[in-house]
C-alpha cells in the first residue's frame, strides 16, 4: 500500500487491450475523495473496461493503479473490503428476496451480530424505497425497482467507493429522477464513481467528470472547467451605443485574450475570453462601463451545455485520431 | 446512517479464502433450500435401487427352474440374484451417477458466468478460489449424500433384505468408497472444463465421453485402465462381492484418480484465478 492521498483513484497510463483491440490506451486518471466524479464517453469508449480493470474483474496490459494507495492487481481484496459496485445490469440470486440478497451481500462484509446485519438491510432498503417489498421474490421487479436494490446492495457496507456503471442508462425519466436523488444523498458519505452517456444526469449532480473516448482520457477536471469549454472563460456582454476603440482598448488588457464581436439588431455582443477570471470578475464590467458612449443590457459568464462540450471534444479527439 | 460499520464485526478470514464461508451457504442453500435435494433423492435411489431390486427380487425366480452354469456356479438362484445385484448397482451404477454428476454440476461456473452473477459476487471481497472450492465442496456434499449416500443405503437393505440378513459391511463400504471417488472425480472434471469452456455443448461432450467411452479406450490401450477411473466400476464389483482384485485394477486406479481429482481442482483454480469478466 501506498501513502494515502487526496485522491480515491489514481491511474498512471493504464491499458488495456483484447487482441489487436486497445480497449483502454494510457489512461490517468484521478478521483478526489468525496467527488461525483461522471465519467463519459460514447458507447464503446472503454468505460465499462476502466472500471472492470479498477475492480479487478480485467487484468490491465500495462500501466498501473491504485484505490485508496492499494495496488488494483495485487491487493484488490483489500481495495473491493472498501467498494461498492453497481453492475450495468444488476444482477441478484434469483432465488432469494430482496431482504436475503441483502443479508447474503452484508455477509461478505459483516459476520455479525446478526440484529445489527438486519437493521442495516433494513436501511438499505428504506434508502432506495423498497421496504415494502423486500420479501418478495426480485422475479416481479421492475428495472427500475431492481436498479435501486442494486445500489442498495452496493452501499451495504457504507463504502469509501461507490462504483456505478450506467446507473440510470435502461431506466424511464421517474426512475432515473430516482437513482438520482440516491446518488445525492449519499454523496456526503462516500466518492461516487460513476459512467454514463446521459449528460444532463452529469451536469446535475457530478462535480468532476473525465470524458472517454476510444479508450483515452481526452478531458478530465472539476465540471465547471469543463462546462468552460476549451477557450477557457468566456464573459458575454450585450452592449447598446457605439464605442470608439473599445475594442483595441480590451485587447490591451494582459488578462483578455480574445474578443468576438457580434452585431444584432442595434445590439452588439461581445465574447470577451480572459485568462484570469478573479480579474476579469472585478473589472471587466466597470472597464466597459467606463466608456460613457455605451450603455451594457447584459454581463455574464458564459457557460456551455455539457451537451456541447462533449460533442466537441469527442468529434475533436476523433479528428486527432484519423 | 443508524448502525456504525464499527458497530458490526468485520469477517475474519485468511485473505486467500475472503467469501468462502458466505459462499458455501449460499451454495448449500442453492442445493439443500430448493427443491432439488428431494428431487434428487428421490430419483437416484429409485433408479439404482429400483434396477438392482429387479435383479435381487425378480431374476431369482426367473432362473429358478433353468440349470444355467452361471446360476449353478454362483450357489443357487438367490445367490446369483444378489451377485447380478451388486454387479448392476456398482458396474451400472458407476455410469449412471457419473452421468448424474456431470449433467447436475455442467453450469456450476457457467450460469454464473453468463448471467452476470460472478461478475457481481467477484467485485466483493472475494477470493477466486473461494468462489470455486465453496462450489465444489457444496456440490461434493450433496453429491456424496443425494447420489452415493441414499441409493448405497437403499442397496444395502435391499441386499440384507435378499441375503436374509446383514450383507458384509465392510467389502460393501469400500465399494461405496470407491464409488464416491468415482464419483468426485467426474464432478472436479466438470468443474474444471467449465473455467476453459463457455458452452454447455464441450463441457458435457467431453466428460460424458470420457463417463460413457472411457472403458471402450481403455480396451485398446491396457495402461490407460491402470492410470484412470475407466475400471473402477467392474473392479469394485468384484471386491464387494468378496474377490480379490488386483492392484492394477484397484490401487493404481483409486489412486490415480484421487490424483486426477487433485490435480483438475488445481488446474481449475489457477484458470480460474485467470479468467477475465
Amino acid at each position: 500500500m501506498s501513502q494515502p492521498t487526496n485522491f480515491v483513484i489514481e491511474t498512471q497510463g493504464l491499458s488495456k487491450s483484447f487482441g489487436e483491440l486497445q480497449a483502454l490506451h494510457n489512461v490517468d486518471l484521478k478521483v478526489p475523495r468525496n467527488s461525483i466524479f461522471g465519467f463519459l464517453g460514447p458507447n464503446g469508449a472503454g468505460k465499462t473496461t476502466l472500471m472492470k480493470t479498477l475492480l479487478g474483474l480485467i487484468r490491465p496490459t500495462s500501466g498501473k493503479g491504485t484505490i485508496f494507495g492499494y495496488d488494483i492487481v495485487n491487493e484488490s481484496v483489500a481495495i473491493r473490503e472498501r467498494i461498492g459496485y453497481l453492475p450495468q445490469q444488476p444482477r441478484f440470486i434469483e432465488y432469494m428476496t430482496a431482504r436475503q440478497n441483502l443479508e447474503f451481500t452484508a455477509r461478505f462484509f459483516f459476520s455479525g451480530p446478526h440484529r445489527q446485519i438486519r437493521e442495516r438491510c433494513d436501511e438499505m432498503l428504506e434508502l432506495v424505497g423498497l421496504s415494502d417489498k423486500a420479501d418478495r421474490p426480485i422475479k416481479g421487479f421492475s428495472g427500475g425497482e431492481k436498479q435501486r436494490l442494486g445500489i442498495a446492495l452496493a452501499q451495504v457496507n457504507y463504502p469509501d467507493l461507490l462504483i456505478l456503471d450506467e446507473p440510470a442508462s435502461a431506466l424511464d425519466p421517474l426512475g432515473r429522477q430516482a437513482v438520482l436523488e440516491i446518488m445525492e444523498r449519499l454523496r456526503e458519505h462516500t466518492t461516487i464513481f460513476y459512467s454514463t452517456h446521459i449528460l444532463d444526469d452529469v451536469q446535475r449532480v457530478s462535480d468532476t467528470v473525465a470524458i472517454l473516448n476510444r479508450g483515452q482520457v481526452v478531458a478530465s477536471g472539476p465540471i465547471e472547467q469543463i462546462l468552460s469549454g476549451k477557450d477557457g472563460v468566456v464573459y458575454t456582454l450585450a452592449v447598446k451605443g457605439k464605442p470608439a476603440g473599445l475594442e483595441q482598448r480590451l485587447a490591451d488588457l494582459s488578462w483578455v485574450t480574445h474578443t468576438q464581436i457580434s452585431q444584432r439588431n442595434g445590439t452588439s455582443t461581445w465574447q470577451v475570453s480572459v485568462s484570469d477570471q478573479a480579474a476579469a470578475e472585478r473589472q471587466l464590467l466597470r472597464y466597459v462601463l467606463s466608456d460613457t458612449m455605451v450603455t451594457v443590457t447584459e454581463f455574464r459568464r458564459k457557460k456551455y451545455e455539457l451537451e456541447e462540450v462533449f460533442m466537441e471534444i469527442v468529434k475533436g479527439s476523433n479528428h486527432d485520431n484519423h | 446512517m443508524t448502525t456504525t460499520n464499527q458497530a458490526l464485526q468485520r469477517v475474519n478470514e485468511p485473505n486467500c479464502l475472503r467469501g468462502f464461508s458466505n459462499l458455501l451457504r449460499k451454495e448449500n442453500r442453492a442445493w439443500w433450500n430448493t427443491p432439488r435435494w428431494w428431487i434428487n433423492a428421490l430419483l437416484w435411489p429409485a433408479i439404482l435401487g429400483g434396477l438392482a431390486s429387479i435383479m435381487l427380487f425378480a431374476l431369482p425366480s426367473l432362473v429358478a427352474t433353468e440349470q444355467v452354469d452361471e446360476v449353478v456356479a454362483a450357489g443357487g438362484p438367490v445367490a446369483y440374484g444378489i451377485q447380478i445385484g451388486i454387479s448392476v448397482f456398482f458396474r451400472m451404477g458407476s455410469v449412471a451417477l457419473a452421468l448424474g454428476a456431470v449433467v447436475l454440476s455442467q453450469d456450476l461456473l457457467l450460469e454464473e458466468q453468463q448471467s452476470g452473477v460472478t461478475e457481481w459476487l467477484l467485485a466483493k471481497p472475494v477470493a477466486r478460489r473461494a468462489y470455486v472450492l465453496a462450489k465444489l465442496a457444496a456440490s461434493a456434499l450433496a453429491i456424496l449424500v443425494l447420489l452415493v449416500g441414499l441409493p448405497s443405503l437403499s442397496m444395502y437393505l435391499l441386499l440384507s433384505i435378499r441375503a436374509g440378513g446383514p450383507y458384509a459391511v465392510l467389502p460393501f463400504l469400500k465399494g461405496i468408497g470407491v464409488l464416491a471417488v468415482h464419483t468426485l472425480f467426474y464432478l472436479v472434471l466438470t468443474l474444471m472444463l467449465g473455467t476453459f469452456f463457455k458452452n454447455r455443448t464441450a463441457i458435457l461432450g467431453i466428460a460424458i465421453g470420457s463417463a460413457l467411452g472411457g472403458s471402450m479406450i481403455g480396451g485398446f490401450i491396457k495402461p490407460l485402465l491402470w492410470i484412470t477411473p475407466w475400471i473402477l466400476g467392474n473392479s469394485t464389483e468384484l471386491m464387494v462381492m468378496g474377490q480379490s482384485v488386483a492392484p492394477e485394477m484397484m490401487a493404481y486406479p483409486l489412486a490415480a484418480t484421487v490424483i486426477w481429482c487433485l490435480i483438475f481442482t488445481l488446474v481449475a483454480l489457477a484458470k480460474f484465478e485467470r479468467t477475465e469478466f
